[in-house]
C-alpha cells in the first residue's frame, strides 16, 4: 500500500465548455492518401473509455465521451481546466438540460482538449456549448518515500486504485503494455509543462503496430513508456520510466497515434511494471464493470 | 557504379518567395530546462554574427538551438507565409531586397520551426561583410527551386528540401541499386524527438534530443551544416517513425536543454525502404559543399 499527501491537497473548481468538432479539409495520411478525420471534439455517443483505440471508420485521434475546453484564455492549454484537472476528478454539468449530470475527467488531448465521461442517459441531454465544471484535486500529489517520482495529472482516487505495490523500495505498477522509446512521437518536445500535454505512441508503421502488439490498445489503458522522462516536458532519457493513461485513439498521420497522459515518471529507477491486460481506468474508476 | 543520378531537374519550377529577417526568438519569461532549471536560451535565430555553418552544435554560453547566420520568416497572409516556409530548399540563393545590404546574396542552409505562435525560421548564410550591413526587418527573396525533384530510378525516395545546387555538390552516387549518401553520423530513432507528427515535411525540422548523457556522447562532435541520416525515420508526408525508413537531412540548429528538443535536422530526402545507404564521411557538411566559408 502506498501513502500519499492527499490530506494536504487543495480541491478547486474549474470551468469548461462542450466544444464542437472541427472539420475543414482533407489531410494527407502518412502514406500520402487523403483522409477526413472524425472523432475529435464534441459529444461522442458511442465511444467510451475502455473501447478500442483502433478500428473506427475514418476515425483519427478519437476521443471518448465528451470534449470540453477552458475558455478564460485564448490558448486552451493555458486554461485552469487544462492545468489543474486530474484523471479521476468529478465533473458536473452546470448548464443546459443536462444540468446536474455527474461525470468523470478522463484525460487531456492537447489537440482539442479535456475529456469527460458521462453515462448514456446524461449524454442524451448534453449539448454543445453546455458548461461543465471539474472539481480538481491532485496537483501536488506525492507518494511518501518516493520524492523522485513525479505524479502528474493523477487524482488521489486514480493513484490509489492503480493496484500499486511497494516491493524492495520500488513501486510495482500494473500496465497492459510496455512501449519502446522510439515509438513516442507527436507531442515530444512541445512545451516544458507536463500537465496539459499528451504525446502519441506512433501507429503509422504497420510493421511496428504488429511487432509491438499495439492493435489491442484501448482507451483508458495504463501503459509504461521505456526511457521516457516527463517531469518538465516529454522526451528520451535512458533508464527513465513513465507510466501513462491512453486518452485518445490511433491515427493515420505520420508521427501520430494513441495519446498518453503521463501520470508517474522517474529517472531514478524506482518504478517497475507488472503486465495486467485489464489495467484500464474504466475499471479503476468504476465506469465499466471489471472483467471477471 | 554511377556518379550521376537521373533526376527530373529540367521540369522544376523556379519561384520567388519573400520573407523578412526576424528578431531573435526570446520568451517572455525564463524557459524551463529538462531538469527544472530556469534558462534564457541565446542564439535562436535573428542575426547571429559569430556562428556559421561548420561551427559546433554544443558549447555556446547559454545557447539553446543556436542557428548559424541569419533567420527569416514569411510575411503577409498564412498562405504567403506558407510559401516562404515550404518552397525554399537547402542550397537555394537568397537576395537582399532592402536596407544597407540591398543586392547582397546568401544561401538557404536549413529551417527551424516550432516557435511560439507558429513562427518559423528559414536559416540563411551570408558572408561577414553582408552581416555587418543587415538589419532585423530587412526584406529577403529566395529564388526557390527543388520542390517536386525526383530521383527517376528510385520511386520510393521522396525528395523534400534538396536544391539542384546542393544535389550537384553533395557527392551522391549509386551502388548496387542504392543511393550512397556521405554523412557525418547515423542517428538511431530513439534519439529523434520534436518534429514527430509535424507536417508538411517541407517546412520546419526534426530535433535530435540532447538531454540524456548517452545522446550527448553520440552527438557531441556534430557541426552545424553536417549531413546526417536518421534511421527508421520517414519524412515523406509528415514526419514519423517507420522501421527500415531513412531520412537524410542537414543540421540546422544547435543543442537544447529543453526536454524532447535538441539539434535541428532539416529534411533533404527520405525513403520508406532501404534505398539510401549511409557512408560515414567526417567532411559531409554543406559549408564545404556550397563553399560557404567558415567563421573568421
Amino acid at each position: 500500500m502506498i501513502e500519499t499527501n492527499r490530506d494536504r491537497l487543495l480541491k478547486v473548481a474549474v470551468l469548461g465548455e462542450i466544444i464542437s468538432p472541427v472539420s475543414t479539409t482533407y489531410r494527407a495520411q502518412w502514406d500520402g492518401e487523403p483522409k477526413i478525420p472524425v472523432g475529435m471534439g464534441g459529444i461522442k455517443y458511442n465511444l467510451k473509455v475502455g473501447d478500442p483505440c483502433f478500428g473506427w471508420a475514418s476515425g483519427d485521434h478519437v476521443e471518448p465521451g465528451v470534449t470540453i475546453q477552458g475558455k478564460e484564455k485564448p490558448n486552451p492549454s493555458e486554461c485552469a481546466l487544462a492545468m489543474l484537472s486530474c484523471i479521476g476528478n468529478e465533473a458536473v454539468a452546470v448548464s443546459g438540460e443536462g444540468k446536474g449530470a455527474k461525470g468523470v475527467y478522463t484525460g487531456r488531448h492537447a489537440g482539442t482538449d479535456d475529456l469527460v465521461w458521462f453515462g448514456d442517459d446524461d449524454l442524451e441531454k448534453l449539448a454543445i456549448g453546455d458548461k461543465v465544471m471539474v472539481r480538481t484535486i491532485g496537483v501536488g500529489l506525492k507518494i511518501r518515500g518516493f520524492d523522485d517520482v513525479r505524479v502528474n495529472k493523477c487524482s488521489p482516487r486514480l493513484l490509489e486504485s492503480l493496484g500499486i505495490e511497494v516491493v524492495e523500495g520500488k513501486l510495482i505498477v500494473p500496465v497492459v503494455k510496455e512501449v519502446p522509446p522510439f515509438l513516442m512521437g507527436s507531442g515530444i518536445g512541445f512545451s516544458p509543462v507536463s500537465e496539459p500535454v499528451d504525446y502519441d505512441i506512433q501507429t503509422t508503421d504497420p510493421k511496428a503496430v504488429e511487432k509491438y502488439g499495439l492493435r489491442t490498445l484501448r482507451l483508458g489503458d495504463v501503459v509504461a513508456l521505456r526511457d521516457q522522462l516527463c517531469i518538465n516536458g516529454r522526451g528520451y532519457y535512458r533508464g527513465a520510466l513513465t507510466i501513462g493513461v491512453i486518452v485518445h485513439g490511433a491515427s493515420d498521420y505520420a508521427g501520430h497515434g494513441p495519446g498518453v497522459n503521463p501520470i508517474l515518471t522517474t529517472s531514478g529507477g524506482r518504478i517497475t511494471t507488472k503486465i495486467q491486460p485489464d489495467a484500464n481506468i474504466a475499471y479503476y474508476l468504476g465506469l465499466r464493470e471489471a472483467p471477471k | 557504379m554511377s556518379w550521376l543520378l537521373r533526376t527530373n531537374r529540367d521540369s522544376l519550377l523556379s519561384v520567388a518567395v519573400v520573407g523578412e529577417i526576424t528578431h531573435t526568438a526570446v520568451e517572455g519569461a525564463y524557459m524551463t530546462s529538462w531538469d527544472g532549471k530556469p534558462i534564457v536560451g541565446v542564439g535562436r535565430g535573428g542575426i547571429v554574427y559569430n556562428v556559421k555553418v561548420g561551427d559546433p552544435c554544443f558549447g555556446w554560453a547559454w545557447g539553446d538551438k543556436v542557428e548559424p547566420g541569419v533567420s527569416a520568416d514569411g510575411v503577409g497572409s498564412d498562405g504567403e507565409k506558407g510559401s516562404f516556409r515550404n518552397f525554399p530548399c537547402v542550397g537555394n540563393e537568397v537576395k537582399v531586397f532592402g536596407g544597407d545590404a540591398k543586392g547582397a546574396t546568401g544561401v538557404v542552409v536549413g529551417k527551424v520551426g516550432y516557435f511560439p505562435e507558429g513562427r518559423h525560421h528559414v536559416v540563411i548564410h551570408f558572408d561577414d561583410e553582408t552581416l555587418e550591413k543587415l538589419a532585423i526587418g530587412d526584406k529577403v527573396q529566395v529564388r526557390s527551386m527543388g520542390i517536386g525533384l525526383k530521383f527517376e530510378d528510385y520511386p520510393d525516395v521522396r525528395v523534400v528540401g534538396l536544391s539542384p545546387q546542393l544535389l550537384d555538390a553533395m557527392g551522391l552516387r549509386e551502388e548496387e541499386k542504392k543511393i550512397v549518401v556521405p554523412v557525418t553520423k547515423v542517428i538511431p530513432a530513439t534519439y529523434v524527438g520534436q518534429g514527430s507528427g509535424g507536417a508538411p515535411s517541407e517546412s520546419s525540422n526534426w530535433d535530435v534530443m540532447t538531454q540524456s548523457p548517452d545522446a550527448v556522447e553520440l552527438l557531441r562532435d556534430l557541426r552545424l551544416g553536417d549531413v546526417v541520416m536518421l534511421e527508421d525515420i520517414l519524412s515523406a508526408w509528415g514526419r514519423g517513425y517507420y522501421e527500415g525508413g531513412a531520412t537524410v537531412g542537414v543540421v540546422s540548429c544547435g543543442a537544447s536543454q529543453r526536454m524532447g528538443q535538441g539539434i535541428g535536422v532539416t529534411t533533404l530526402f527520405t525513403s520508406r525502404d532501404v534505398e539510401l545507404k549511409p557512408k560515414l564521411c567526417p567532411e559531409a557538411n554543406i559549408g564545404k559543399y556550397l563553399k560557404l566559408g567558415a567563421r573568421k
